[in-house]
């Protein structure tokens, strides 16, 4: 316990923090949670109440105070609007560790940070998957009649008299099919012919769980991607997940293994880690603080050096070929941890306008979150379905044929809301559609 | 469940649930340990509510006023809680009625020009909403981003543009309303002229939840002016500023916006926020000029003549709409920088004939500065309603006393100009006590008998406007 004390940030770190917001209440007008709940508890100048409580003695970390802790999507939304510039996701995580040592994360989290945390686990995950993949669903390329199918087509698969049945499986037919969209591979992976003599960068490629164990497709499009444009990535063996959702379920000690395990996996002398999931690529900025000793130097230099592919291909002079072309109607949607942790949001859309055929269309709030929020959407379904239903509708009202964004989980928020919406819109990551457009060059 | 402050007993909290559904009572501690508070920075102090309701339409109200009146529970309305004298916050415990979920538009009427909204519509999404039919709310509180409807009514509130087109009250035609024995009723109507009895519906506006409870409303639009745009004007000197204002309103311009900051004010805002304003400079003029595009052409060209004649050192000029919100940002970003110096900030909303400007800045940083406090002054100039917005740690004891004493004397300052108390923030808990500084005996008398026949047993925000 002491222990710990002097490796983690406590509340009492935070404690000016929480003490200098002025109530203003301006987190009122950005926060997703409080639009859906409309109760001062649940935003970020309700919990600094409570937390400042809890600081003067007032209150308690009680089950009732990590209730309220779990109502927070860490999407930072109200620190951009923040006058007092306060973290409310860094104070709210720190709050949730200490919390979660008096009462426990919960059974459901807990049983599935554990997954996360066993690369054997997530090994058998995807045996299972991949069975699951092979009977039911079609293996799916970039056609206009996947596009105009997607998660459905894959629902033909099920006996016609289960589709027509009422509410409790119209839920379950849902969730079948949110199931199948996260499964859905938009690309394979080929070898391709570089443009370019080969790049003389040291680069390590951080693929996340996700790409590993659930759905590879993502994967398959940078490295495509990279290879074409001259770049040799190496994929040390043994990373495990980035650990996202152990930090901010408040399992600071699952974290910091993770992040250690993963640091001690990339040699000294690399010049980027490059990742492809928005929120993988942030957990790099919290690693110093989570490691000690001579690691916390080298994840202060590794942070420095961690890059999110859309920013590292937008600052270079990419291939794009003359030949091939994709007319579809593109949207995207800002993930939470790409856009306000990282600040890489134009560079997305200067992948996605370069490509020709493209043509892009905005949204209304691309950058709120679409209410995933890792467990969130776990713990809190309501309020994760109605944030992801308000995200769906915005992409519907763009009439757009794709939706691209840039994170794993995002993709699972979108889904969600799209799905209740009965929408089949496919959701893919920019670097999926340059993949696309490489593979049809090469045709 | 803790102790009751009130007459609540668990008989009263079922019929509450039976009214709005568990989901909309909050019991729990910690619930209402959140709604203790609004935005006016009170220290330790702590005033628990014993209930929390959200009801989602009228009907409702009118029931759960009924039960609070039959049963002695005063009631608290609030949306937003962005109230800057604790107008919100439960002095005497009770019933915290939490309007969040009552914030539809019912209707815009384009061909009449008004709308009918819920309390708990954020002024910001009207103001949006309507602009999108080229239609025009004018009134707009610096908070205006989540501030609703109900609260600009209960506070009469204004903002920048309350010189050129008024404040709140200027646009409020009609209101439903549910008095405290838990019965509607209706004020005014959909028309601009409208003289029909007592006008009691600017009666309800700006009594901070004292007289009833404002369940509905009917706004003013009008047509959204073509063009805006938005200069800065700086000043070696207060004086020099004054005389420019002074100058420009003699010359018959009417900006939508004439405010003022001074040096502290800007220099802070430099500090947190770069966003290039000069650091040497004594006072800055924040103007925005509206209307048809030519017109706002020849009145900028207007009062660039005129600063310069007082002597304005530089004058920045928006070109498109992208300056003009740039320039906007350093205006708006005054009270976040400020709110970064000290861990509390406490804003001061006095109000002064537009002459008297210069002499009340003046006075003001004397008497902060007589008590050590950190001031950054800011206002609208126009129309004479001065923001100091003083730093501070209220855990300090000898701040918070020193702060005390210097807002008497600033009130004292303000009256002897022949000002008042408050433009546009209100009374609230943090200025009863000085009403009787501002008031003649007889109107107190009056205002008080007011109360006593729309609120005979105290129960509607009690503890507010009067000190009892």
């Amino acid at each position: 316990m002491n222990e710990e004390k002097t490796k983690f940030k406590t509340l009492k770190d935070y404690a000016e923090d929480i003490y200098k917001c002025t109530k203003c209440g301006l987190c009122q007008s950005v926060c997703p949670i409080y639009k859906e709940t409309g109760m001062e508890t649940t935003v970020s100048r309700g919990k600094f109440t409570l937390l400042n409580g809890i600081l003067n003695g007032k209150l308690k970390f009680n089950k009732k105070i990590a209730k309220n802790l779990e109502l927070c999507l860490g999407c930072k939304a109200c620190y951009d609007f923040c006058p007092s510039g306060i973290s409310a996701e860094e104070i709210i995580t720190a709050a949730r560790h200490e919390s979660s040592k008096i009462n426990g994360i919960g059974f459901i989290k807990g049983f599935l940070l554990a997954n996360f945390k066993s690369n054997f686990r997530l090994g058998l995950l995807k045996i299972g998957l991949d069975i699951y993949r092979f009977l039911f669903c079609h293996s799916e390329g970039f056609s206009p009649k996947n596009l105009s199918n997607s998660a459905n087509s894959q629902m033909d698969r099920f006996p016609p008299t289960l589709l027509r049945m009422t509410e409790p499986f119209k839920t379950i037919i849902n969730y079948l099919k949110l199931f199948n969209s996260q499964l859905r591979e938009n690309i394979k992976y080929r070898k391709l012919k570089p443009i370019k003599p080969q790049s003389r960068l040291n680069i390590v490629y951080f693929p996340g769980c996700i790409n590993n164990y659930v759905n590879s497709s993502v994967k398959n499009a940078v490295l495509i991607v990279l290879e074409k444009n001259g770049f040799k990535v190496n994929i040390p063996k043994n990373f495990t997940c980035c650990g996202i959702a152990a930090r901010s379920s408040g399992d600071f000690k699952g974290f910091s293994q993770l992040a250690e395990n993963n640091l001690n996996q990339i040699p000294d002398d690399i010049d980027y880690i490059i990742t492809d999931c928005a929120s993988c690529g942030s957990v790099w900025e919290f690693y110093p603080d989570f490691v000690q000793g001579k690691l916390k130097e080298k994840a202060k230099i590794l942070a420095e050096k961690t890059i999110n592919i859309n920013k590292f291909l937008a600052e270079r002079e990419i291939y794009l070929p003359e030949n091939a072309e994709i007319n579809k109607k593109i949207t995207y949607h800002d993930p939470c941890h790409l856009k306000r942790f990282q600040n890489v949001f134009e560079e997305p859309r200067k992948i996605l306008k370069q490509i020709q055929g493209i043509d892009f269309q905005e949204m209304k709030d691309a950058d709120v979150c679409c209410g995933a929020a890792g467990t969130f959407c776990i713990s809190q379904p309501k309020i994760s379905k109605a944030i992801s239903s308000e995200k769906a509708q915005n992409i519907l009202n763009t009439k757009a044929d794709i939706v691209c964004t840039s994170c794993a989980g995002c993709k699972i928020g979108l889904s969600q809301g799209l799905t209740e919406k009965n929408s089949t819109i496919p959701i893919y990551h920019p670097v999926e559609l340059l993949a696309e457009l490489y593979l049809k060059d090469e045709k | 469940m803790s102790e009751f402050k009130t007459n609540i007993n668990d008989k009263i909290i079922n019929s509450l649930k039976s009214i709005l559904g568990n989901q909309n009572v909050l019991t729990d501690y910690e619930d209402r340990y959140c709604y203790a508070y609004d935005a006016t920075a009170i220290g330790d102090a702590l005033y628990l509510p014993d209930v929390v309701v959200l009801p989602e339409n009228k009907e409702q109200i009118c029931q759960i006023v009924k039960i609070a009146n039959e049963n002695n529970i005063p009631i608290v309305p609030r949306a937003s809680g962005t109230n800057l004298v604790g107008g919100c916050i439960p002095l005497k415990g009770g019933i915290i009625l939490h309007l969040s979920k009552m914030n539809k538009i019912l209707n815009i009427d384009k061909n009449n020009l008004i709308c009918t909204v819920q309390p708990g519509v954020v002024v910001g999404n009207l103001q949006q909403e309507v602009s999108e039919l080229g239609l025009f709310y004018p009134p707009d509180p610096a908070s205006l981003k989540v501030s609703t409807i109900g609260g600009s009514i209960a506070q009469s509130s204004g903002g920048p543009r309350g010189f050129k087109y008024g404040t709140t009250k200027d646009y409020v035609l009609g209101l439903e309303v549910v008095l405290a024995d838990g019965t509607l009723l209706k004020t005014g109507g959909t028309t601009v002229k409208n003289v029909t009895g007592y006008n009691l519906t600017q009666l309800f506006v700006g009594s901070e939840g004292t007289l009833a409870i404002v369940v509905e409303a009917t706004l003013k639009l009008i047509p959204k002016p073509e063009e805006q745009q938005v200069m800065l004007a700086y000043f070696e000197s207060i004086d020099q500023a004054a005389e420019a204002i002074t100058g420009i309103i003699s010359a018959k311009i009417t900006p939508a916006t004439l405010d003022i900051m001074d040096k502290n004010t800007m220099v802070t805002i430099e500090n947190f926020h770069h966003v290039g304003l000069p650091t040497d400079m004594e006072a800055v003029l924040v103007l925005e000029i509206d209307g048809f595009k030519e017109s706002v052409a020849v009145q900028t060209q207007q009062i660039i003549d005129i600063c310069n004649k007082f002597g304005a050192k530089n004058i920045r000029v928006s070109q498109n709409q992208q300056e003009a919100d740039e320039l906007w940002f350093a205006r708006r970003s005054a009270f976040g920088a400020v709110a970064r110096l000290r861990p509390n900030v406490l804003t001061e909303d006095a109000v002064v004939p537009r002459d008297k400007i210069p002499e009340f800045i003046s006075k003001t940083r004397k008497i902060f500065d007589k008590y050590n406090l950190t001031v950054c002054i800011m206002g609208h100039a126009g129309d004479g309603n001065i923001h100091p917005n003083v730093s501070l740690d209220l855990r300090n004891k000898e701040e918070a006393e020193n702060f005390e004493k210097a807002a008497e004397e600033l009130f004292d300052t303000a009256i002897e100009l022949g000002g008042s108390l408050s433009g546009e923030h209100g009374i609230g808990m943090l200025k009863a006590g000085f009403m009787k500084k501002a008031l003649d005996e007889n109107a107190i008398k009056y205002m008080k008998e007011i109360k006593k026949l729309f609120d005979p047993k105290n129960i509607l925000n009690p503890g507010k406007i009067f000190n009892e």
